[in-house]
């Protein structure tokens, strides 16, 4: 039932960090039984809001007041103790253990003779939980490990909602929890949130995804270099005003219009292809082109892009590159001969985060940058970073700066800078813009544009089917590791390219 | 209260780069000041630097392994065995110059063997080194029959090596001399130094020990460069296995395999200097003389050896954990 005072009510926070404001006087009300959104760019302050609610930074100032009563969070236990629950985007899950053994990972397991675990009950008990939350497809026994991310993402907020439930959990606050899913895995995360609103409690909702909010969201509230810029009724806004709020400039064109139409050059040829995860894919990218690739989690997209990286090993078929056959193909032979990569996860699989801007831009580059000099040249590395850096519209503080300090965006044009330093023939990205905030995100869409209008051809993976209809000249259909499709990006719309993916419906509908 | 907030901040950073380094000059301090007439002269560092120099080879060394996220605990056992090989080739009257290429091969060769089956087996290093720590030690013993070579056997030049140097002139009324295995361990440390620091192969180790995914499809051979960083430390093992041969003017079939612990001793106390915790080579060397300044200094104030074991390690212990306190608090 929504009650007339907010759930939760957080008024004037804020918190600097070595005299920099992070966080300038924010309010924010949840109510019971809403889903509240909270949007804004890498930066905009919504992390800070989330660990001064968690308890887990001290703030500088801030009044929360929980069902109209004053009340003051000082550690992360007090937190918990007042019903708040937080989601990470991040599966911090036990892999080794079952699901239920997971979702009651912070209880005391049910016991019998006060010593041993009583395994009938805790599974008994954890199928509860999960049918509670309309969670039928898990069962309760199975390693956790051999579940999809988003079947795991499902079980830490089955995690998060027992014991909740007792201690009167309320207020639930979930960071990109669709980050790592896939479309139908987020539908059902979806449908768990609807009823955990139901039920009367209150969501708070943290996404880059302007879609996701139009799909589950009652308010939104954006954020933007510390301050809360406004806060909206779903159905009075829209994706351009949100936009528009969190960058603070418009945004007319999301998708930059390609400058020349491709060429005819066939630089890349894939016959018959075959790997652990793939088979049977055949395709010709030309010069200019933007090839996008698209399908569910699991149908080989991601492992499309590796075998022709070399990252994975070829088990037949032919790649070649401007003619000429790719033989004996590794990572490194690949960047040598014009191929580069940006993968899909930056963190894990592209990134040395220990080392500088400069020595992750050059890292495949290291002998053609030092082929004059036995010793390494770093004014040579300097030049290229910062040439390469405002290629990218890079912020870093210099050469020197190490990425881990980066946000996110600028990361992913780091591992962008690096894909360009040697003029590739051919570009493939792989989730270009996963965990970008928007602003970022408009910038690394122009940039695969000029890229391509230099005449590079460009193969693209995107869970983010809007990107692939905005940026693509043509659309692989990838279903359980095979090319089942090719189809024209122009006149696609998300419903209909994801019917292709589904197999479900002929294309060019809609 | 902006200040109040930047202080602690600046304080741990400051801390945990210079913390090791504070420590030592710490130690340092406390042994001149009890030991104000023979710790701190030429002679005495000449010294130390002379009883660190075969730790230092091993430890230098082992920093090309440990860049890379692993590390090799068959070094040690790899000393003796390279000691033996080489005094065996002195006892049947070949060259001096064969005994040391044979055991430098040696040395190369136990690299080439964990390095194939760390990179390309895919055999964690630990188990690994542990096998071959094994199997070296056992080989030393077999083809020296368990007894020390010695006496005539070892050619006279070898032992005279360790005992000569570069005299330097007279300094009060004492003829000062920098010992020869002080120069070759600083030989080794330039050289370690320049490859892992000004080489494009350096770099793509210390991307292989950032992220070594990231620096495959980063375009690093990554199992080339593993196979390479081992025998390299191999051959530093085998190195040391000669100086200590030319020290003791003998080989005994177990001499070299306590050096393993403090090579690596060494490298985690040079680890807390780095601001990302990687190993770097002068951090190496930072270790290296705070264990022989405390082996030194503790043996001058005349404690027991075996409080000194305790001293020691305590010291190693405390230097890591407030390195990584300080890490957690920034």
């Amino acid at each position: 039932m929504m009650s007339s005072s907010p759930l939760m009510s957080i008024a004037g926070a804020s918190k600097s960090y070595n005299g920099l404001p992070a966080l300038i006087d924010v309010s924010l009300d949840l109510n019971g039984g809403e889903v509240h959104a909270l949007m804004g760019e890498n930066g905009a302050g919504k992390s800070t809001l989330i660990r001064l609610m968690a308890g887990v930074l001290p703030a500088d100032a801030m009044h929360v007041t929980m069902r109209g009563q004053p009340v003051t969070i000082y550690s992360a236990q007090a937190a918990f103790a007042l019903g708040l629950r937080f989601i990470h985007q991040e599966l911090n899950v036990v892999p080794q253990l079952s699901v239920a053994e997971n979702i009651f990972l912070s209880q005391q397991y049910p016991r019998w003779g006060g010593i041993f675990v009583h395994w009938n009950r805790l599974n008994r008990d954890a199928r509860a939980v999960l049918a509670e939350l309309g969670i039928t497809h898990l069962d309760p026994r199975t390693a956790i490990a051999r579940l999809s991310p988003g079947d795991q993402m499902l079980v830490k907020i089955a995690g998060a909602f027992v014991g909740g439930e007792q201690a009167g959990a309320s207020v639930y606050v979930m960071d990109e929890p669709t980050a790592a899913l896939t479309g139908e895995e987020a539908a059902m995360l979806f449908r768990v949130i609807q009823r955990l609103r139901e039920r009367g409690c209150a969501v708070l909702y943290v996404t880059h995804r302007i879609d996701e909010i139009f799909q589950i969201a009652d308010r939104v509230t954006v954020m933007r270099d510390g301050r809360v810029v406004a806060t909206k009724g779903i159905g009075e806004t829209s994706a351009a005003e949100l936009i528009q709020l969190m960058t603070g400039r418009a945004m007319q064109q999301i998708y930059p219009a390609r400058a020349a139409p491709p060429g005819d050059t066939v630089l890349l040829e894939v016959h018959n292809l075959r790997t652990d995860a793939i088979r049977n894919v055949t395709f010709q990218l030309r010069s200019g082109e933007i090839l996008g690739v698209a399908g569910l989690i699991g149908s080989g997209c991601t492992e499309l892009i590796r075998a022709l990286m070399g990252a994975d090993r070829v088990l037949g078929g032919e790649i070649l590159l401007e003619g000429v056959p790719l033989k004996n193909h590794a990572p490194a032979g690949a960047w040598g001969r014009g191929l580069a990569f940006v993968p899909e996860e930056r963190r894990s699989q592209g990134l040395i985060l220990s080392r500088s801007v400069g020595n992750n831009v050059t890292l495949p580059h290291l002998a053609q940058i030092n082929r004059r000099s036995v010793f390494l040249d770093d004014a040579r590395e300097r030049v290229v970073t910062e040439q390469l850096g405002k290629a990218v519209s890079l912020r870093a503080n210099g050469y020197r700066q190490s990425v881990r300090e980066l946000s996110g965006g600028n990361q992913q044009k780091v591992v962008f800078a690096r894909a360009l330093a040697r003029d590739p023939r051919v570009l493939l990205l792989d989730e270009p813009t996963r965990g970008v905030d928007v602003g970022a995100k408009y910038d690394l869409y122009g940039l695969i544009r000029r890229i391509s209008a230099q005449g590079t051809g460009i193969l693209m993976v995107s869970s983010e089917l809007a990107e692939l209809i905005g940026l693509c000249d043509r659309i692989l259909i990838m279903r359980r590791g095979q090319l089942v499709d090719m189809v024209p990006a122009a006149g696609l719309t998300e419903e209909s390219l994801l019917a292709l993916c589904y197999g479900e419906v002929h294309r060019g509908d809609g | 209260m902006v200040t109040a907030e930047v202080r602690p901040i600046q304080w741990g950073r400051w801390l945990r780069r210079f913390g090791t380094l504070i420590g030592f000059l710490v130690v340092v301090a406390v042994f001149w000041w009890q030991k104000p007439a023979t710790f701190m002269t030429i002679r005495n560092w000449l010294n130390i630097t002379q009883q660190v120099s075969i730790l230092g080879v091993v430890a230098f060394t082992m920093t090309i392994v440990m860049v890379m996220g692993d590390f090799d605990l068959s070094v040690g056992t790899m000393a003796s065995l390279a000691g033996i090989v080489a005094a065996l080739v002195f006892r049947a009257e070949q060259p001096v110059l064969a005994g040391v290429a044979a055991a430098l091969l040696v040395g190369m060769l136990g690299g080439l063997l964990n390095g194939a089956m760390v990179s390309y087996i895919g055999i964690s290093p630990f188990v690994a080194t542990l096998g071959t720590l094994t199997m070296f030690s056992g080989a030393a013993l077999y083809i020296s029959n368990g007894k020390t070579i010695f006496g005539r056997a070892i050619p006279a030049e070898v032992g005279d090596f360790a005992r000569g140097g570069i005299p330097l002139g007279l300094i009060g009324d004492q003829e000062v001399v920098i010992p020869s295995l002080t120069i070759l361990a600083l030989i080794v440390l330039f050289a370690v130094w320049v490859v892992l620091e000004q080489t494009v192969f350096g770099r793509r180790l210390y991307a292989i020990g950032g992220n070594r995914e990231a620096a495959r499809l980063g375009g690093v051979r990554v199992r080339l460069l593993r196979l390479c960083a081992f025998v390299a430390t191999g051959f530093g093992a085998a190195l040391a296995g000669l100086m200590l041969v030319s020290r003791l003017a003998s080989a005994n079939p177990t001499q070299g395999d306590g050096l393993m612990l403090n090579a690596i001793a060494a490298v985690f106390l040079g680890m807390t200097m780095s601001e990302e915790g990687e190993p770097h080579v002068l951090g190496t060397l930072l270790g290296v003389l705070i264990l022989g300044v405390l082996n030194n200094g503790l043996t001058q104030m005349q404690i027991d050896s075996y409080i000194q074991q305790i001293l020691t390690g305590g010291i190693i212990v405390l230097a890591v954990t407030l390195s990584s306190l300080s890490r957690r608090s920034a």
